[in-house]
């Protein structure tokens, strides 16, 4: 209030971010991006490698997805809460949601080679072998089924013409009561026996086959609606679809505003969201449960969406912490962020940390308490050997520490601290997402706990698909203004206070 | 009421200055704050952003004595779980063992005591640091004060202010855009 800012004060179409200002870092990036990519291209190619660098190629992919879909997460938010604060940081929480289209183009491995994501989803090997094998086992049994068939029906019609005399015979002398009794016992004998010899009971080759599919895998089998090439392929192509088409409705309405200030779009932003938000839950819910859960498909947790949720919301926010400061140490956005913005991000960095411990805990306690065989697995190959070191470090260093840190005020304020704080919630994130993908790369691959030297394709992938997300980002945003410039709510976002 | 007999046996409580809107009482605020008074206060029907800064409020120390509580809370539940689960009478459930690494079984309840003793220190802190409850208050002797709950912004200045006299006091609250000023007598 004493020193209030009013918009006619910005530039009128607000901050372009100057990308030669950083053609020396983007030619850097690019090169090494460019470098890596084909280094895992070759290792790709090696039929030896090639699964696992399956294995880092999701690790690298899932953390950058999880980061994007942070930013449509905070786009979204902050349209459907109509919040005010906001409005000056929110075009960069669109461009990190941006990178979802992007994304896609880094998961196309994952489609288009079949031994990767063979190597990474058994499930789908299995179900092939398991199809392969009920179907070979239908065809040369389809012969002596029926004749088994045929016997059964041969000795049910003897059995059931001596029942039916029997109880003929007894109809002679019997009262009306025993007769109604002796009548409705003779409608049920007819009515299995009319079962048993109908077509429809005779074995198929169809019948043979589910009826083995159950027997050699149960789970598989049972599971077969969902987990199926088809279904897969199709959700694989809607998530990226869905996500694509959410970021770019809000964005489009955002950078149209910035040309005409028509403050409908706001309105139709705000609406929309709020529908697009459980679309959101949705997708990211199974996308993470096809690509991180069907490591192993026999393991399931009700919480694991939420859980992938909790950290990709927390790190994306330190992400944006970390650009924001970025751009303001080029000379942008110095009028319209201040330390209240800060403030604010580092109340939900916090409120997300504690959101994530919550969840992890949640999910680890019900397993552990209950400890039922088909629940555990998961954490029983992170709770022994050196994992176990990891998982502790993830409780102590990802909830804990920053806890403590960000529950002072000064840290929130301070851009400096906040952005340590950010940088050690990011590496954090990192160590997470790699102690949910890389674990099941010995077992699954049958070589022991750790595939030896396998974390320098890990290093590799991280460093590839980084590089040229970081890149493209940082590209995109000389797009357009670095904050809406004519959003009718921006004179409230600049003048925040907590 | 004889105001003379009264204003020599016992200094008044303070004035009240009424001031006519938001802005004019934000603008004093700034003002009382820079002429060094220290017992004083602003009174609104509703929080006014920045106000603490206007009145050069410094931090409370409440976060620290919820901090404090919520740690107590922690250690409270961590010893009490552990000494009777570990060390006095261990219960063995589901073959889990007696030690510490059962500590996730005892989270949920060192959770809950850390919530229970943060919020009741909030409670009692906040009524200790504004010294309540207590019955009476001299502010309620004048009329005008009513309208702190609808539409009237104060300004308060105490008489136990070092700074604090009769006549400059008022003139420097008139000055600094004071609608009206009344002297509050302390009739405890």
């Amino acid at each position: 209030m004493s020193a209030h800012k009013s918009v006619k004060d910005l530039p009128e179409d607000g901050e372009k971010f100057d990308i030669k200002k950083v053609s020396k870092l983007l030619g850097m990036l690019f090169s090494v991006g460019i470098l890596t990519t084909i280094a895992c291209a070759v290792i790709f190619l090696n039929q030896e490698w090639r699964a696992t660098m399956a294995y880092s190629w999701l690790f690298a992919f899932i953390f950058f997805f999880t980061l994007a879909l942070g930013g449509l997460f905070w786009t979204l938010l902050h349209n459907a809460t109509n919040s005010g604060w906001g409005v000056a940081v929110r075009r960069l929480m669109e461009n990190l949601g941006l990178m979802l289209p992007w994304l896609f183009v880094f998961a196309l491995p994952f489609v288009v080679i079949p031994d990767v994501r063979g190597a990474l989803w058994e499930w789908m090997g299995e179900r092939r072998e398991m199809i392969s094998e009920a179907e070979d086992y239908a065809a040369s049994h389809l012969e002596t089924e029926t004749a088994e068939w045929e016997e059964k029906v041969r000795e049910a019609r003897a059995r059931f013409s001596e029942v039916r005399s029997g109880i003929e015979s007894g109809m002679a002398k019997a009262t009306p009561g025993e007769k109604a009794f002796l009548q409705e016992k003779l409608d049920a004998e007819t009515a299995a026996f009319d079962a048993l010899k109908s077509e429809d009971a005779a074995p198929t080759v169809e019948s043979i086959k589910a009826h083995h599919m159950k027997e050699s895998n149960v789970l598989l089998y049972n599971k077969g609606g969902f987990l199926n090439m088809g279904f897969w392929f199709f959700r694989f192509i809607a998530y990226f679809v869905i996500l694509t088409l959410l970021i770019r409705f809000l964005r489009g309405l955002s950078v149209r505003q910035d040309a005409d200030g028509d403050e409908k779009r706001t309105m139709l932003a705000r609406r929309m969201s709020c529908g697009f938000l459980p679309l959101f839950a949705v997708v990211t819910t199974f996308a993470v449960i096809d690509w991180l859960m069907c490591l192993d498909y026999t393991w399931f947790s009700t919480m694991w969406g939420v859980y992938l949720f909790a950290g990709s919301a927390l790190s994306s926010m330190a992400v944006l912490v970390l650009v924001l400061t970025y751009l303001r140490n080029l000379g942008y956005l110095r009028d319209v962020v201040t330390e209240e913005h800060y403030h604010i991000m580092g109340k939900l960095m916090h409120a997300f940390v504690i959101f994530w411990a919550y969840i992890s805990f949640s999910q680890y306690f019900l397993i552990w308490y209950a400890n039922i065989t088909e629940e555990t697995r998961f954490f029983l190959m992170r709770n022994t050997g050196h994992w176990n070191t990891v998982s502790i470090l993830l409780v102590v260093c990802h909830f804990f520490i920053p806890f403590l840190a960000l529950l002072q005020k000064r840290v929130k304020t301070t851009p400096r601290l906040l952005c340590a704080v950010s940088l050690w919630m990011i590496a954090m994130h990192i160590i997470d997402m790699y102690w949910i993908v890389i674990p099941e790369r010995g077992p699954s691959l049958g070589a022991g706990v750790v595939v030896p030297g396998a974390i320098f394709f890990d290093v590799l992938a991280f460093t590839a698909v980084g590089a040229l997300l970081a890149y493209i980002f940082l590209r995109s945003l000389g797009k357009d203004s670095l904050y809406p410039c004519r959003d009718p709510r921006l004179e409230e976002s600049i003048n925040l206070m907590n | 009421m004889n105001g003379t007999a009264t204003a020599t046996a016992k200094p008044p409580f303070g004035y009240l200055a009424e001031f006519e809107s938001v802005r004019a009482v934000y603008k004093a605020a700034e003002k009382v704050r820079d002429a060094g008074f220290k017992h004083w206060d602003v009174h609104s029907p509703f929080p006014i952003h920045g106000m603490d800064e206007a009145m050069g409020l410094g931090r409370s120390v409440l976060s620290w004595l919820v901090f404090f509580g919520g740690a107590t809370g922690a250690l409270t539940a961590f010893i009490l779980q552990g000494f009777t689960q570990i060390a006095l009478y261990p219960t063995i459930v589901q073959g889990k063992p007696a030690n510490l690494n059962t500590i996730p079984a005892f989270f949920p309840v060192i959770f809950e005591l850390t919530i229970l003793f943060s919020a009741f220190t909030v409670l009692f802190g906040i009524m200790g640091l504004n010294q309540l409850p207590r019955l009476n208050h001299p502010l309620f002797s004048s009329k005008n004060f009513c309208r702190f709950s609808d539409d009237g912004f104060f300004i308060v200045i105490e008489g136990r202010d070092s700074k604090f006299s009769k006549e400059k006091t008022k003139a420097f609250l008139e000055e600094i855009g004071a609608k009206e000023v009344e002297l509050v007598e302390d009739d405890a």
